[in-house]
Parts: C-alpha cells; sequence; structure tokens
C-alpha cells in the first residue's frame, strides 16, 4: 500500500515561538494515526500547514505522491485532503443541508446531484433529521457532526479531524468511535488531533506525539503509552508541569 | 457587517416556488406594467423610475455585498464609468447609449478586476472603506482631466426629440419600462444564482471564508467573478440615468450616495435575499418622497432628520431587514415543511 501523506522537515515559527520544529512523519493509505501532545505542541499548527492555511517555513508535504506546501487550501481540498476546524466553523445561515451542500459542489456542479450526495453524507453522520435546520441553531456536537458532512462531501481520500471528540460525553464518544471505524472501512485515510485517549487507543493504529512543536515519539499505541519522554511531556518531570491554557 | 451574528433570516438560500408565489408574481407583473396608464402625474412616474432604479442598483449591489457580505460603498465607481462611457460614445463619435450602455458594462467589469484586486486584500471596515475611496478617486480624475471629459462643469445630452434608437424619448412611460427590464433581468439573474452552485459558494464566504476555502471555494475568484458581474449591471443603471436626465457631471455620476443608496435598500429591505433590495427601495423612496412633500418646504432638513431616525430606528430593531422579519413570522407561524435548500 502506497503513503497517502508524507510530511518531511516541517517548520514554521510565529515571531519568537518556534510552533512547529523539523517535523516529519508519514501515513500509510487506509491508515488511521494519531497526532497527540500537550496544549501548545503544534498539533492544530500542524493541521494548518499541511491543509494550506498557514505556509511553512521550511519543510515538504507530499500528499499522494504530489508536493502541496504552496497550495492554497481549496486546491488542497480538490487534491482530496479535507478537515474540520477545532472551533467548529459553520455557514451559521444555510441550512445542514446548503452547509453540507456546499462541500458536495466541490465534485458535481450540478445542484441536484449535490443535493442527493450531501444527504448521503448528512446520513452517514446521522444528521438527517435536522437536515432544514439553520447550522447556528444546531448543539455543538451536532455542528462537529456537521463539519464531518461538509468535509466528507467533497469525496476526500484523506481526512484531517481536528479534536472533533472534546466535549463530548462518553456515549457520544463512543458514537464517534464508531463513525471513524465505517470511515477507516471504507478505505479512508484518517489524521486525527485528539485529547481522550480512550478514542484514540480505539481508532489510531499509529500515534505521532508533539511536545513543544517536535516529535517527541511514534508508534503504536501500547508503545506510546509506555514511553518514559511521552509520559514526561504529559505528566512533567516530577509532576510539576503546569498546563498551558493555550489551545493545541 | 450589516446582519452578521444578528442576522436571523432562517436561510439565505431560498425555497422553490409555490403555487401562491407565481401567482402573486403574475399578478405583481400586470399591476406594474399597467402602472403607467393608470397614474397620469409626471411626478408619480418620475417616482416609479426612481424606485426602479434604485431598486436595480440595490440588486445589484446584493450579489455582492449581500450573498458574499461584501460590503462595498463605492459602487458609484461603476455607475460613474457606465454613465461616462455611452456618453463619451455618443458625444464623440455619434454611437448610440443601446451600445454605449453594454460598452461601459465592459468597461466597469474590467475597471473592477484592478479594484478587486486591491480592495479583496482587505476584509471588513478596510474592505469598505478602501472600495469608497476608489470611488472618489475616480471622481477626481474626471473633475481635473478636462480635456477628456469636460471637467467639473459636465455636459448636456444633445435632445434629438423622439429617438428611440439613440435611447431618448417624448413619454416618460418608455423610460419607466427600460427601467422596469433592468430590474427584471436583475433579479432573473439573481433568482439564477441564488439557485446555482455560485450562489451556494457566495453565501458561503459570507459566512465564514476559512470554512469556504477548507471545502475546496476558491474564494478569491468566486469574489472577482460577482465583483465583474455586480459592475456591469451598475454600469447599465449609469447609462439609463444619464440619458435619463440628459446630462453629466462628476458629482452626479460618481456620486457617493449612489454607493450609500445601493447598500442602504439592500440592508433595509434584507441582505442576501431576492426580493430585498426591492422592498427595501420601494419603502425607503416612499417615505422620503413622501416626507418631502409633506414637511419639505416648511423647514429645510426637517425632512432629512426624520428620514434618518427611521433609518437608524429599522437598523437597531430590525437589522435583518423587511425580509428577515418576514422570514421570522413565516417561520414562527405558517412554516408547514422544513426550509428546503
Amino acid at each position: 500500500m502506497g503513503e497517502a501523506l508524507v510530511i518531511r522537515n516541517l517548520s514554521k515559527r510565529f515571531g519568537g515561538l518556534r510552533a512547529v520544529q523539523d517535523v516529519s512523519f508519514s501515513v500509510e493509505e487506509s491508515e488511521t494515526v494519531a497526532l497527540i501532545g500537550p496544549n501548545g505542541a503544534g498539533k492544530t499548527t500542524s493541521f494548518n500547514l499541511i491543509t494550506g492555511f498557514h505556509r511553512p517555513d521550511t519543510g515538504s508535504v507530499l500528499a499522494f505522491g504530489r508536493e502541496i506546501v504552496g497550495l492554497r487550501p481549496h486546491d488542497i481540498c480538490a487534491h482530496g485532503l479535507a478537515r474540520t476546524f477545532q472551533v467548529a466553523k459553520p455557514f451559521g445561515a444555510m441550512t445542514v443541508l446548503a452547509n453540507v451542500m456546499t462541500g458536495a459542489f466541490l465534485r458535481d456542479k450540478n445542484a441536484d446531484v449535490a443535493r442527493a450526495k450531501a444527504r448521503e453524507a448528512i446520513e452517514f453522520v446521522g444528521l438527517s433529521a435536522k437536515e432544514g435546520t439553520a447550522a447556528r441553531d444546531l448543539t455543538t456536537i451536532d455542528q462537529r457532526r456537521l463539519e464531518m458532512a461538509r468535509a466528507l462531501a467533497t469525496q476526500p481520500r484523506l481526512l484531517l479531524l481536528d479534536e472533533v471528540m472534546a466535549g463530548l460525553n462518553p456515549s457520544e464518544i463512543d458514537q464517534a468511535v464508531a463513525l471513524m471505524g465505517k470511515l477507516s472501512k471504507r478505505g479512508l485515510t484518517i489524521v486525527i488531533v485528539e485529547h481522550v485517549m480512550r478514542a484514540i487507543m480505539a481508532v489510531a493504529r499509529h500515534i505521532v506525539v508533539l511536545d513543544h512543536g517536535q516529535k517527541i515519539a511514534e508508534g503504536n499505541p501500547k508503545e506510546i503509552v509506555e514511553n518514559p519522554e511521552v509520559i514526561r511531556a504529559y505528566l512533567g518531570s516530577g509532576y510539576t508541569h503546569v498546563p498551558t491554557p493555550e489551545a493545541g | 457587517m450589516p446582519g452578521g451574528d444578528r442576522d436571523n433570516a432562517k436561510t439565505t438560500i431560498m425555497r422553490k416556488p409555490r403555487g401562491w408565489g407565481v401567482l402573486s408574481l403574475c399578478l405583481l407583473t400586470v399591476i406594474v406594467l399597467a402602472l403607467p396608464g393608470v397614474l397620469k402625474s409626471s411626478f408619480a412616474i418620475d417616482i416609479l423610475i426612481r424606485i426602479l432604479l434604485f431598486a436595480f442598483i440595490g440588486v445589484a449591489w446584493n450579489l455582492m455585498g449581500g450573498y458574499a457580505k461584501q460590503l462595498s460603498l463605492g459602487h458609484a465607481a461603476y455607475f460613474g464609468l457606465g454613465a461616462y462611457t455611452s456618453t463619451l460614445m455618443q458625444v464623440d463619435f455619434g454611437i448610440s447609449p443601446w451600445i454605449g450602455m453594454f460598452a461601459g458594462g465592459v468597461v466597469a467589469m474590467l475597471a473592477s478586476l484592478p479594484i478587486g484586486w486591491l480592495c479583496f486584500r482587505l476584509r471588513g471596515p478596510y474592505f469598505t472603506i478602501a472600495t469608497i475611496a476608489t470611488a472618489q478617486v475616480l471622481m477626481l480624475i474626471f473633475l481635473k482631466f478636462r480635456d477628456f471629459a469636460w471637467g467639473a462643469e459636465g455636459t448636456t445630452i444633445p435632445n434629438l426629440g423622439n429617438a428611440p434608437l439613440m435611447m431618448q424619448f417624448e413619454a416618460k412611460a418608455a423610460y419607466y419600462y427600460i427601467a422596469l427590464a433592468l430590474l427584471a433581468i436583475g433579479l432573473a439573474i439573481t433568482y439564477r444564482i441564488e439557485r446555482s452552485r455560485m450562489g451556494y459558494y457566495l453565501v458561503a464566504i459570507g459566512e465564514n471564508e476559512d470554512a469556504a476555502e477548507a471545502v475546496g471555494v476558491n474564494a478569491p475568484r468566486i469574489k472577482r467573478d460577482i465583483y465583474m458581474l455586480s459592475a456591469f449591471l451598475t454600469a447599465l443603471a449609469g447609462t439609463f440615468y444619464t440619458q435619463y436626465i440628459y446630462f453629466i457631471d462628476p458629482a452626479t455620476a460618481f456620486n457617493f450616495n449612489i454607493s450609500i443608496e445601493a447598500a442602504l435598500v439592500s440592508i433595509v429591505g434584507g441582505i442576501g435575499t431576492l426580493w430585498g433590495p426591492v422592498i427595501g427601495t420601494v419603502l425607503l423612496e416612499t417615505t422620503s418622497a413622501l416626507l418631502q412633500s409633506w414637511l419639505g418646504s416648511s423647514s429645510g432638513g426637517i425632512q432629512l432628520t426624520v428620514y434618518s431616525l427611521i433609518l437608524m430606528a429599522m437598523i437597531l430593531w430590525r437589522p435583518t431587514g423587511i425580509m428577515g422579519f418576514l422570514f421570522e413570522i413565516y417561520g414562527r407561524h405558517i412554516r408547514a415543511e422544513p426550509a428546503r435548500a
């Protein structure tokens, strides 16, 4: 099986802050990979670099064999990489259906075809009952579902999910895990940024750990939970680490 | 930005027309077509022409300012370019304004490319200020370069009597029907765009540009395209207006009030809705005309004060415009099925 995503020596500075430093990892096709790390580790920045919302200072991102650094977000989406945002960004005034249709229009110009494709995606995430609701009136979890449906409607080959489970209750997390399992079975490659360890263990075959913008560990879930570097990053040496409030 | 978070209109991408919708549209068409025959007062027809013209400019503005929420206050630039292009062609070369009108549209479209290229780098209020500046700069250019287009004095359009081929008519009703045709074209274009991919993309950009990019929307290109269309249509209005008043000078052609009016009628009527600019214009123009005839002569300026107070009240209490208000009522009491996008 080929490699969906190859990231080499990716770096990004914001002023004096090295948000991402020399990070390299790769994702095989149809694999689910989790990107974890404490707040401020550079996970969301990595997503922004991959999807074209920030331009890396150095490094390269190969997606399905094509260099995508320097492309605009919409080009990267057209190339088959779809993402969700940590803070959901729905098109508030539009209905759920119209939101998802906007994604579906990428592959089908015809409104009727796009509508049918959008309905499929909406059903897949379990939002069919709210198809006619304005996106701004949805609950947080439903807005996340909507983001996922909208991303899926662009028919991606690689899906990047940024903390889709934050703030969900245990049964909602189980639903989300099941959803990712279904997507993975369809052959979709998935990269998730996540804090919910239970979910990570359930879906990810491979985990990349970031801390202060650097990759500190990589491996399967079992290796990661036993890795002393990872334990130190999360708990601090002697448990003195004070978590920063800044979002990762 | 107008609306913004407070925008309560259920959805900007609207439903399919139903039976009563088609019926009321037919009825409206009959009334509107018959009006000049019924009304004898030329003052009334004059007001109606103004309403149709500004509704049309509002519709043109609404495509970009309403659906994509790119609040331009510089549409006078395109109104003026349209007016000057056709007038220069007519006065200097004797070319019919019917042709000049489309030439003006093309000039406006081309002008919108560099202007958009500059202004779209900015977002929110900065974008708005930049658009104001472009219109003002164009006015100054036409003021200063006297050899090119008569400078500040402007010029009158040679009166040829009844010359339909040169867009000159003795009957005011003819102008009424031209303005009506322009408005109908603008509404038809909006109707089609609203239901197409373009319409969804515009609203998506207006709601959240990053999220739109993330699902594959080429936001800069969509904004450029809709700005070109909006500029083209606005320029048609410029030609028509000049032909109607037989006079052109930079102060009228590039008047800041045109930019304001285009935005205002849409905001009052309901931005990002098909009929919003029309309803807004009818309301504002009638209010203004009535206030003027009641209060106008008594004490100078009072009608403007009352007009402004009505506007402020409107924007404070009904930021989604009349259409937003109607949709709210519709949603609360009448809606039997979910809004279909």
